[in-house]
């Protein structure tokens, strides 16, 4: 088992660290690009979200990302100490509506649904605990 | 994120490489809006060199579609393969934008 973690803080020029860390698991345990990239959108779109949205503060925190490979599974785990926030809870947008009336809030979240095999959210304690997970291999 | 621009005829060709993520969609956004300004205007977005691009650029590139219709402008898109590609699909993008393969498509598109 191959595990990997990183603590970022809430800024988006960290951003990229993580996808260092998620480049170097995939190297390392030979995954596929395909599969790598979708994680790649996934995790980028919910750190953006916490980043952004999260924090009513101006303080740094702590943004905790685990990634492994698990019973033929990525798994990602995101877990910060913002305000609470499910983003499953998000209404999914309508992607079939013609450009006046097409709205690019939820796009993201839309992504990371539909990129990922399964998306869990709790909040547990003072922190929104996310966890991404893609199949290997399907 | 590394913006090319060129005249090619009456046409602004802008070629993106790299990412387009939170942290490089502003810089895109300015350039194709500064672009749109002018009414009538054409615009071909080379996407090839892209190597990806999450919600921030596509909120951008609506952002910049809907400037277009204002200003009745036209925007056409090329070189959209691969991940790019897919994402676009899932977005539901590519019916909202004038999307075709090459750049020399493009140019006769949009020009």
């Amino acid at each position: 088992m191959s595990i990997t973690e990183i603590t970022i803080a809430n800024r988006g020029s960290e951003l990229l660290r993580a996808a260092d860390c998620l480049d170097r698991l995939g190297a390392e345990r030979n995954l596929a690009p395909e599969m790598v990239a979708d994680m790649h959108v996934a995790l980028d779109e919910i750190l953006t979200n916490i980043i952004k949205y999260a924090y009513t503060d101006n303080a740094e925190h702590k943004i905790r990302i685990c990634l492994r490979v698990i019973d033929n599974v990525l798994e990602a785990v995101i877990e910060d100490d913002g305000a609470p926030f499910d983003p499953l809870a998000i209404r999914a947008p309508d992607v079939s509506a013609p450009l006046n009336k097409r709205r690019v809030g939820g796009i993201g979240i839309h992504f990371v649904r539909n990129l990922m095999d399964e998306v869990t959210y709790e909040r547990a304690g003072e922190h929104n605990r996310l966890v991404l997970r893609k199949r290997i291999g399907v | 994120m590394d913006l090319r621009e060129e005249k090619v005829g009456g046409v602004s060709v802008v070629e993106v490489k790299g990412r387009i993520d939170s942290n490089t969609a502003p810089a895109l956004g300015e350039r194709l809006i500064a672009n749109l300004e002018a009414a009538k205007v054409r615009v071909l977005l080379d996407l090839s060199r892209l190597e990806y691009i999450s919600s921030a650029g596509f909120r951008i590139l609506l952002l910049a579609a809907k400037r277009a219709d204002e200003t009745e402008s036209r925007l056409v898109l090329c070189g959209v393969a691969g991940k790019v590609r897919q994402l676009f699909d899932l977005g539901g993008f590519l019916d909202l934008f004038t999307i075709v393969g090459s750049r020399e498509e493009g140019i006769a598109a949009a020009g």
